[in-house]
């Protein structure tokens, strides 16, 4: 039995897997072509350069190998990218590998977005829950009143209202920036302890705002799932109100919910830029800001990969997980 | 008891009228939506909206480029009589500025939302109605558009267009981006409703009367979608004017409109000097996308027949 239980499960991931690569080559295509649609990158380069001769325009293109016709360069693009090389940036930093750039501004990204993810699943299921359990009372209007305002505040504007607030009236927490300029001004001494203070009004912020249409669709899932029959089951089998829930409901609660985790991680990432923009911090949102102002094609291609990559990732752990907790879906 | 018996043959003849003249499925809808009173408000703010933007000229005490403030060094001042909302970077008055915004944004919400729930539409009728290789294809073509990190391609295609076209397209580009970008979701969303149309017995009697395919599809099946298309536009509209702020608020908008995400961008540059910039324009974008929202959430429990008592 546990054996058979493994392989379908094994089965199922290895299906998920060949599922999900061509959709990575049909991002890929359409962000090659993306950024090749607008025309030569060398002429977009310097357009803003009124005195660069053809000659020089020239030796740029056989630089970067854009002379190539469209359907070879992306052909070692996607074998450059199996070597884990996204190529070397035009502008930034002096012309870094895309690779190394990622790796140093990424884990600031993970750090923001991973904790805020983890904060907003801590507090939305038991307030979902508990709003559903007690449906039309003051407390189920005013989460569900606070839930939806937050999904119709933007982001940003969330954020700079933290920062008038805490930073400026309050001078709680710093501006912006993941650290300290003088490491005198570090707390204790403690360069830990310096990005843990400038992580909270960016972590509290974004949890907030991905809290909020968690809570409303816990609490609509589990009113859903209330109505079923074998609830009603429990109930008149005389088991507590707390046994019912925990231990009949919430797992049938937690299904869609699951599905959508691998959805708002992809979502939350692909808004980095935007919160990482207003809190100043240094991670991948903002240098693809900073690239994509620059016109720096290497480093948006690879910044668009990488992001791709992880919403998959992050979509094949859901996957697995909705294999984990509804066996029936492994069969399909 | 007589008072009951006038009551009873009153409701009587209340329902005789009511069979008389035939109660439709909208006149139901139009019933339930009047009570639902967060409803009501978001059509009361959303027509709010719709009014400062119709009579902006009227109502904005300064003209859209005009600067009262510059030559009398009232820049960055706060809220006063004079200037409502304070005075921005350059002496603008920050509320006529709101004012101006409520019409980009209301033109960003309406065009986007139609752009990108005609594609919806179209993928979602044919997909469904015809299924097979067509389906199969447009349902993995839209689940490309559902993994692609959408704002980040549309903050690539923004700026690259405004380097080959200094200026070119304006507002109108970033809506045609913004409808091209986002009709993947709902898409499926009305295939999944057409399938189950497709299923019903009306359906099937049309089908053995010799009805055409197209006659079905705009007749039959096209009606019994249309309480889905209407939510999901709604809810479109709002969405989209968060993307268009968010891009704005970037500085890959549209630099010669009046938005409120470019007016929260120049604010952000300021937080410590002026927090009237910032806080006033936001406030309208939330509250018009909550306007939207809640009219959403009031249409889908009035039209949606699976809630219906």
């Amino acid at each position: 039995m546990e054996s058979w239980q493994s392989l379908s499960m094994l089965r199922y991931v290895i299906r998920r897997i060949l599922y999900l690569i061509p959709l990575f080559f049909g991002v890929l295509i359409i962000v090659f072509v993306a950024s090749r649609l607008a025309g030569d990158p060398v002429r977009l380069m310097t357009v803003q350069n009124p005195r660069i001769t053809p000659e020089a325009r020239q030796n740029l293109s056989e630089y970067y190998g854009l002379d190539k016709p469209l359907y070879y360069q992306f052909f070692i693009f996607i074998s450059q990218l199996f070597e884990g090389n996204l190529g070397n940036a035009y502008a930034i930093r002096g012309g870094t590998a895309v690779t190394t750039l990622i790796s140093d501004y990424a884990w600031l990204t993970f750090e923001l977005q991973l904790s805020a993810l983890i904060l907003s699943l801590l507090i939305a299921i038991p307030i979902g829950i508990l709003s559903a359990k007690k449906q039309y009372s003051k407390l189920d209007v005013s989460v569900t009143t606070t839930s939806l305002l937050g999904t119709c505040i933007p982001v940003f504007y969330m954020g700079i209202i933290a920062i008038i607030i805490f930073s400026y009236f309050l001078g709680w927490f710093p501006y912006g920036g993941a650290h300290s300029i003088l490491p005198e001004r570090y707390p204790f001494g403690s360069y830990l302890l310096d990005e843990l203070w400038h992580m909270v009004l960016p972590t509290a912020v974004l949890t907030f705002a991905t809290l909020a249409p968690i809570v409303l669709l816990v609490r609509s899932s589990m009113l859903e799932v209330l109505r079923q029959d074998y609830v009603l089951a429990a109930r008149a089998s005389g088991l507590s109100e707390r046994t019912v829930i925990y231990k009949h409901a919430l797992r049938n609660t937690l299904i869609p919910i699951v599905t959508y985790i691998g959805l708002y991680f992809g979502g939350m990432l692909a808004g980095a830029p935007v919160t990482e923009t207003v809190f100043n911090w240094p991670g991948v949102g903002r240098l693809f800001v900073e690239a994509t102002t620059k016109l720096d094609f290497p480093v948006i291609m690879g910044i668009t990969v990488f992001i791709t990559l992880m919403t998959l990732v992050a979509n094949l752990i859901t996957d697995i997980t909705y294999g984990y907790i509804d066996p029936r879906i492994r069969l399909e | 008891m007589k008072r009951k018996e006038t009551a009873k043959s009153k409701m009587q003849s209340q329902n005789e009228k009511r069979i008389k003249k035939g109660v439709s499925q909208w006149n139901i809808a139009w019933r339930r939506f009047k009570k639902n009173r967060a409803a009501l408000a978001g059509a009361l703010i959303v027509g709010f909206v719709v009014f400062l933007a119709t009579f902006d000229a009227l109502i904005a005490p300064y003209a859209p480029n005009e600067t009262p403030g510059f030559y009398t060094g009232e820049t960055r001042n706060p809220p006063s009589l004079k200037y409502l909302f304070g005075t921005d970077y350059i002496g603008k008055d920050v509320f006529s500025q709101v004012v101006y915004g409520s019409r980009s944004a209301l033109f960003v919400g309406f065009a986007s939302a139609g752009i990108a729930m005609s594609l919806a539409i179209l993928v979602g009728l044919i997909s469904g109605y015809y299924g097979g290789m067509i389906d199969n294809i447009l349902m993995r073509v839209s689940e490309i558009f559902l993994v692609i990190p959408f704002l980040l391609i549309l903050l690539v295609f923004l700026k690259v267009i405004n380097v080959i076209t200094p200026g070119g397209g304006g507002l109108s580009m970033v809506v045609l981006m913004i409808g091209l970008f986002s009709w993947a979701a709902d898409a499926r969303l009305i295939r999944g409703e057409v399938l189950r149309v497709k299923e019903s017995t009306f359906v099937e009697a049309s089908k053995s009367l010799g009805a055409s395919k197209r006659r079905i599809v705009f007749r039959h099946i096209f009606p019994n979608v249309l309480h889905i298309i209407i939510v999901l536009t709604t809810l479109m509209i709002a969405s989209a004017i968060l993307v268009e702020a968010a891009i704005s608020f970037l500085g890959f908008g549209d630099a010669a409109a009046i938005t409120w995400g470019q007016q929260l961008q120049k604010a952000n540059e300021a937080v410590k000097e002026a927090w009237w910039e910032g806080v006033f324009p936001g406030l309208f974008i939330t509250l018009l996308v909550l306007g939207f929202s809640l009219l959403g959430n009031g249409l889908r429990d009035a039209l949606d027949p699976r809630l219906r008592e």
